[in-house]
């Protein structure tokens, strides 16, 4: 991520528009992006220094790019990078013994008189010679502990140039977020994503499901309901590559710009086109999952129809994402649950979630291994071996109105 | 909602619990309405993300005050703070206004002591963290203050304290830590302190620093500072975000009696001919390039918006160099280095700190005079080698660059050098504050070395309006 001095964003009528470098206004930038790339994958064992220089130089003639803009180039490059940091405490050291060696002879003056009569150059080549070195080799490492002379060890993490500007361009969002006192999310789909990163990313959740199904997610921090405050904002800036890699959402946030309390609108959607490092979440959690589905099918089966996550049930702060959601035309639904994959603290706190809602109608499928693990639940358990079987299911569901 | 809570006690007071959650405090009743009636002062919310009340911590004792004569059953599960036993006491005694300082807080056990650089603030605090002897939290404005901090703390109280922050989560019962750590760490530390020490205090009203304060439920707070004044004028907020101040020691009041009397010196410098020259053809790019735009724009071509088009003007992106490049001849003129050879010259055998515009800088002398530079990146060894090797005499100097602008412990330096800097009032009295320890009967020095005929004079005509400045002299040296 960048600093915020990094940001470049233009407030206008109220709204937000973070640098962006796209295809049709920056596609000569492919070009500066490869050569970026070029000057850090040939660049190992060059200071710090010298490699921000080199980036300085590719856009000498470049009328439009703001040094800010390569200065954040620069950052993302060097946290794709890793530099050889010095020996800790080994330039420290040299200073220390080169200040203590000089220490009996100060003032070091420019030229010797009769009061003062310890040149600078002499009492320099002394302390050197006395290291065994030249002055001029000495003076290089006095400070090799400074950031600006660490030397870059190795560079990984950034194939393509297109990566590159992708990279910069999330990097602009999520500088504007850090200033976001609340974020909005609206999904019908990807509920589970946001939902998960978003805890993750030690934010609270508002959720509201629309009549439409879409559901709005409302995520700020605990003392975002006493008063406008920005320091959740970074965990916003964390969280937005998940979101970005989902497929179907809308996101707002309100943003406080400037120094007086006045706040914009911040708005972004899957239709703006910006790429996550985050691969898209896994369609499945599990192959029994996977299996159950491919086997119901589409079509309805004893007036019943399967679709997948298609809900959330939340209680405060705790959210349950059912595997499955089974709806009968007469308007009936049972929730499914798979379970074959655990260790005790996940059965305890599955045992936990679920006992919050218990005034839904939700149906368990246990592998058959774990089953006698399985804490005691006011619900129905149907239990499987390696996969599920549908005539099972069926039977509770004819047996269970 | 208040069906879902039944009160854990039966009868007829109403019951309400505290949990400290984050940096805040959830309040959970089985009475709501009584609450919201008694603590009309304190900004409660409803939080309906987990059904409860919810209010900064920073209101944790208002709070209780206010419940507990409202005969609400509380159930407090607030404090994780404790008393602390210190071994090994080597405080050495107040003097008078030392002592004032510590009364006149010890009193409310809230509020802002001022009293100016060199004073002994640090001994007020450790004073009043010998006699409270509970969970403390020392908050400092930067990494060196804190070492500071931990090192008096251990030297005088006995007592090693935890460090949170600059890449180390040590928790102790006693803690020192940074405001910016503070500001992200204060959400897991609230409830944990019962006295807060806010070093520096005119640092914590800003907006996020801030937050350091509201999301601690400390009842004990003190702050410390030697200039309470901001410019935005948000010091009001440090009675409600510390207390009240309750001490105010002024420096005219200092000089001459605890303080050493000192005199002030300005030293123009000259560019040389070949600084002058790159300094000349910077200057008149940037007056030709203002110029030209003004041509277009009806003079009212500003600097400020000069930077805003260095983004699509490649030609504004040289001419913003040059500006720089115009600051940096300036800071670090060749004649600068020949006039401080002179000062240690001419204060041979007296500890001299020297204080820089930027860190090259700061380097650049450490590396020509072979003086330790005291910088940001030094680790916690290296600075103590230097603090001590300068206390013992071994260093007769040390140059700095802002570290050394608040509160650092140089002891006893007479002569000071401002080789560059901001036009800020505070930092001038900071500075100024370093060499004004009095030890025996000499006299202090600081000497300011500016450039003639550039923008380091009218900084350093702003710098000097301060009362600290009265009486400066000019010389050539």
């Amino acid at each position: 991520m960048l600093t915020k001095e990094l940001g470049i964003a233009v407030y206008k009528n109220n709204r937000v528009f973070p640098d962006k470098l796209s295809k049709s206004s920056h596609k000569h930038y492919l070009l500066y992006a490869e050569e970026m790339l070029h000057v850090y994958r040939n660049g190992t064992g060059k200071t710090r220094k010298d490699l921000h220089s080199a980036i300085q130089r590719i856009f000498q003639h470049e009328s439009d790019c703001p040094p800010r803009r390569i200065n954040a180039f620069c950052k993302l490059l060097d946290d794709a990078s890793r530099y050889r940091k010095d020996i800790p405490g080994k330039a420290a050291k040299l200073r220390k013994t080169v200040f203590r060696k000089a220490a009996p002879f100060q003032p070091l003056v420019g030229s010797v008189d009769r009061l003062f009569e310890h040149g600078e150059m002499e009492i320099k080549n002394k302390i050197a010679a006395e290291l065994g070195r030249s002055w001029e080799q000495l003076e290089q490492d006095l400070f090799a502990d400074i950031m600006e002379y660490h030397r870059l060890e190795e560079f990984s993490g950034i194939d393509e140039a297109a990566d590159l500007l992708a990279k910069y361009n999330v990097a602009q969002l999520q500088v504007v977020l850090y200033g976001a006192v609340k974020m909005i999310v609206w999904t019908a789909t990807d509920f589970k994503t946001v939902l998960r990163y978003a805890k993750l990313a030690k934010l609270m959740h508002t959720i509201e499901r629309r009549d439409d199904g879409v559901y709005q997610i409302q995520l700020d921090g605990p003392a975002s309901t006493l008063r406008k405050t920005t320091r959740y904002g970074v965990y916003m800036a964390k969280f937005l590559p998940a979101l970005i890699s989902c497929s179907d959402w809308k996101m707002c946030a309100r943003i406080r710009s400037g120094k007086k309390n006045w706040f914009t609108e911040f708005n972004l959607s899957h239709r703006d086109n910006y790429h996550s490092h985050l691969p898209p979440p896994a369609d499945f959690d599990s192959s029994v999952e996977e299996g159950f589905l491919e086997k119901w099918g589409t079509e309805s089966r004893e007036g019943w129809t399967l679709i997948r996550e298609g809900e959330i049930l939340w209680q405060g702060q705790k959210v349950f994402f059912p595997d499955f959601v089974l709806t009968h035309e007469d308007g009936r639904r049972v929730l499914l649950e798979i379970v074959g994959f655990w260790t005790p603290q996940y059965l305890l706190e599955k045992a936990r979630t679920l006992g919050l809602f218990k005034e839904y109608h939700i149906l368990l499928l246990v592998d058959q291994s774990i089953a006698e693990k399985l804490p005691e639940l006011p619900l129905k358990v149907i239990t499987y071996k390696s996969a599920v079987r549908l005539k099972d299911v069926l039977a509770y569901l004819q047996e269970n109105p | 909602m208040s069906e879902e809570y039944r009160p854990v006690i039966s009868g007829d007071s109403p019951h309400l619990s505290i949990t400290f959650q984050r940096g805040t405090l959830l309040l959970q009743t089985d009475y709501p309405e009584a609450l919201e009636s008694i603590a009309e002062h304190i900004p409660i919310h409803y939080d309906t993300r987990v059904s409860a009340r919810r209010c900064d911590a920073i209101y944790y004792t208002e709070l209780l005050e206010a419940l507990r004569p409202a005969g609400y059953v509380i159930t407090d599960d607030v404090p994780r703070w404790r008393p602390v036993t210190w071994h090994g006491i080597q405080l050495p005694p107040p003097w008078e206004v030392q002592q004032q300082a510590v009364d006149a807080w010890m009193a409310g056990k809230r509020g802002v002591i001022v009293m100016p650089t060199g004073t002994g603030k640090t001994n007020v605090a450790l004073t009043i963290m010998k006699q409270t002897a509970v969970s403390t939290l020392v908050v400092a404005p930067v990494r060196d203050l804190m070492y500071q901090w931990h090192r008096r703390i251990q030297q005088e109280l006995g007592y090693d304290a935890g460090i949170i922050g600059d890449n180390t989560y040590n928790f102790q019962p006693v803690c020192v830590i940074t405001y910016d750590s503070a500001c992200i760490h204060m959400e897991k530390l609230g409830h944990l302190f019962q006295l807060i020490i806010f070093d520096e205090c005119h640092h914590l009203p800003g907006r996020m620093r801030r937050e350091a304060g509201l999301m601690s439920a400390a009842p004990f707070r003190l702050g410390l500072t030697a200039t309470p004044l901001r410019v935005d004028g948000k010091h009001k907020d440090l009675e409600f975000l510390i207390g009240p101040k309750v001490y105010h020691y002024r420096l005219p009041d200092a000089k001459g009696k605890t303080l050493a009397d000192y005199q002030t010196v300005r030293v123009p410098v000259h560019l040389s001919a070949e600084e002058q020259e790159v300094y000349n053809a910077c200057s008149q790019l940037v007056r030709q390039y203002m110029a030209e735009k003004n041509k277009d724009n009806a003079g009212t071509f500003t600097f400020k918006e000069l930077m805003s088009e260095v983004g699509e003007d490649p030609q504004a992106r040289v001419v913003q160099k040059a500006y720089y490049r115009m600051g940096s001849i300036q800071e670090r003129a060749d004649e600068k280095f020949r006039v401080l050879e002179d000062i240690f010259r001419l204060h041979y055998g007296e500890r001299i700190i020297v204080f820089t515009g930027s860190n090259v800088m700061a380097r650049d002398i450490s590396s020509r005079f072979l003086i330790p530079c005291l910088l940001s990146h030094c680790g916690k060894h290296e600075r103590r080698d230097i603090l001590d090797g300068f206390r013992e005499g071994d260093y007769s100097a040390v140059v700095a660059n802002r570290v050394l602008d608040e509160g650092v412990d140089i002891p006893e330096a007479k002569v000071a050098v401002v080789l560059g800097g901001l036009a800020s009032q505070r930092q001038a009295v900071q500075r100024l504050g370093r060499i004004l320890r009095k030890s025996g009967h000499k006299e202090g020095v600081l000497y300011e070395v500016v450039c003639k005929d550039t923008g380091e004079e009218e900084r350093s005509r702003s710098r000097r309006r301060t009362d600290a400045y009265q009486g400066t002299r000019h010389r050539r040296i």
